[in-house]
């Protein structure tokens, strides 16, 4: 009876763990991970996350990820394991394996896990989930055993538990040679500091015009220890940053958050309606960003921005 | 040689309001349409379709009064639309959508590519491809950036969080689309009018496909037992001012009270 997670993330794996232990201890359950790769773990790097066995599966061909060669594995490990529950972190990755995972052994997925109950006496599981990119949740029982979900990072936070022995078992996979086969991995340029540690999040929209702008908004981030974001288009079309926000991308909850010529489109908004304070500044006086944020500035950005940054350096403004 | 492309008659997520006071989520007349991403596969499928001399079909799970929505779908260049009608309105999940289409496109035979989006405008679940493809035996090529014909190969570049990919599969392959595959074409008024001619063929899951009603039903793994509507309560404050500067002081004072600042200048 056990509760496995699986995450080729690591802080993902680490946010699974804290919460999984979190719920073992309650239900008298043990806590296992599946790790896939091409060496061996060694038990001792895993003491602090809290769990108590760690799956290996390894073979040369988890070298690259790739969907069915990860699914091969790691339906392997469930089907030692015969876990109560298995959490998979929502990555791109994540999703194609938690998918094609359950359509093999017949589970019942439930996607954007924000919360969940177990009952081990009743075996069952109920998972509450965002549905409508983020504008509702709906409250499932999945019928299957094991249940799966799959939860979105930062949903869970990573706490460093106490030192344990890890038990390492070694699981034989039947891995077959996949027909994708990856060529070449390009790595992206690496974000900065993470953002989900940034206090401040200065969030960039489609209103703001050339990239040399950003340089005024990483200004603004910097004099208050906070880090520039942005939106899907921001980063998929024009490229200007390695992620973004939203249901797709990150999802973010700083004490501060400034919407810069932001629309305010749900899927975007997600990532950061967990800030403590958002102040939204557009041109457009019906931007739906003014209905979502606690100050609205209906001005252009290039009017206030500058000044802003001028006043936050003459009052002398930091962090409380 | 053909190709399919999965479209789905959605709900217009962004119209869904909630109610303050019940949170509950207005859905009734929430307009539905076939989806934006949708435009995304029909331009991947019909390229591909034209670069491989390739017939292109149009392939739904829904309800049947979807009928008449097909038209602009159809004049990106499909052969025809096949809608297979939901006896379960939605309630059967990913699992169900998956087990159902992998049954039209064997019907449908000799697919050598099957186009997705990588997640519908209203389900979200990011389930129904990869489930497709492992029910159907066939490899995925999710979230391509880039994606072509190279005889028998698809050769793709794809989009993970941290990496990007160059991949090639064998045929025959699922691929999914993201709104940044592609820019889709706008059809025009001769595609649509050649559109006109076009078949929407309507299947029953019994009839035409062969599966049980009931087993279906028992398919679906998931049991809804509540939603909500997520309330957003923000205090929407306008700040106005003479000025630029007017308004950054009196922004500041603001964030000072809200103790997420401190200021030691005054304005």
């Amino acid at each position: 009876m056990s509760i496995l997670l699986f995450s080729e993330n690591e802080n993902v794996a680490r946010e699974l763990a804290a919460k999984a232990r979190t719920v073992a201890d309650t239900q008298g359950l043990s806590v296992a991970m599946a790790l896939l790769g091409e060496t061996a773990p060694a038990g001792s790097d895993f003491a602090a996350w809290g769990v108590d066995t760690v799956y290996s599966v390894q073979n040369s061909l988890l070298s690259a990820f790739n969907p069915e060669v990860y699914t091969d594995a790691l339906a392997a490990v469930i089907e030692q394991a015969g876990p109560n529950l298995v959490l998979v972190g929502a990555t791109k990755a994540g999703l194609e394996v938690a998918s094609r995972v359950s359509e093999r052994l017949n589970l019942g997925c439930a996607s954007w896990c924000v919360d969940f109950d177990l009952d081990a006496a009743e075996n069952s599981v109920t998972a509450r989930c965002m549905i409508f990119s983020g504008q509702g949740t709906a409250t499932y029982k999945v019928r299957t055993q094991p249940a799966l979900a799959t939860v979105s990072p930062g949903v869970f936070e990573a706490v460093e538990a106490p030192a344990r022995d890890v038990n390492v078992v070694s699981v034989e996979a039947d891995i077959k040679t996949p027909r994708m086969t990856v060529v070449q991995e390009n790595e992206k340029m690496a974000a900065g500091r993470r953002l989900q540690d940034a206090p401040v999040i200065v969030d960039v929209g489609m209103g703001v015009k050339e990239r040399e702008d950003l340089a005024m908004l990483e200004e603004l981030a910097a004099l208050l220890n906070g880090q520039t974001a942005c939106t899907r288009p921001v980063s998929s079309d024009r490229d200007w940053f390695p992620e973004w926000l939203g249901l797709s991308g990150a999802q973010l909850s700083p004490d501060l958050c400034f919407a810069i010529g932001i629309s305010g489109a749900i899927q975007h908004v997600i990532g950061i309606r967990d800030s403590k304070i958002i102040v939204a500044i557009n041109n457009d006086p019906d931007s739906g960003m003014f209905m979502q944020s606690d100050y609205n500035i209906n001005a252009d950005l290039y009017d206030i921005v500058p000044v802003l940054i001028e006043a936050i350096k003459t009052r002398a403004v930091t962090l409380a | 040689m053909k190709i399919v492309a999965c479209i789905k008659y959605s709900l217009d997520a962004s119209e869904i309001k909630v109610d303050a006071a019940s949170k509950q989520l207005l859905l009734d007349d929430v307009p539905r349409k076939v989806g934006n991403i949708d435009k995304n596969v029909l331009e991947t499928a019909v390229t591909l379709g034209k670069a491989a001399g390739a017939t292109v079909h149009g392939l739904t799970f829904g309800p049947a009064k979807a009928k008449e929505s097909f038209r602009e779908a159809m004049a990106f260049g499909l052969e025809d639309v096949t809608l297979i009608e939901d006896p379960l309105d939605g309630a059967g999940g990913p699992s169900v959508t998956a087990a159902v289409l992998a049954e039209a496109i064997k019907k449908i035979g000799e697919v050598d590519v099957v186009v997705c989006g990588e997640v519908s405008d209203d389900g979200f679940t990011y389930q129904v491809p990869p489930r497709l493809a492992e029910r159907l035996g066939m490899p995925q090529i999710s979230y391509v950036r880039q994606v072509e014909l190279e005889g028998d190969q698809l050769v793709a570049e794809r989009e993970l969080d941290d990496s990007s990919q160059s991949v090639k599969a064998g045929l025959p392959a699922v691929v999914t689309v993201t709104e940044e595959t592609n820019t889709p074409r706008r059809p025009t008024l001769m595609d649509a009018l050649k559109a006109k001619k076009k078949p929407v063929h309507l299947w029953q899951v019994d009839a035409d496909l062969g599966l049980d009603k009931k087993e279906l039903a028992q398919k679906a793994t998931l049991e809804q037992i509540a939603t909500e509507g997520v309330v957003i309560n923000r205090k929407q404050q306008m700040v106005a001012g003479d000025d630029p500067a007017a308004i950054a002081n009196q922004l500041i004072d603001l964030l000072v009270k809200e103790n997420v600042i401190t200021a030691n200048g005054g304005a």
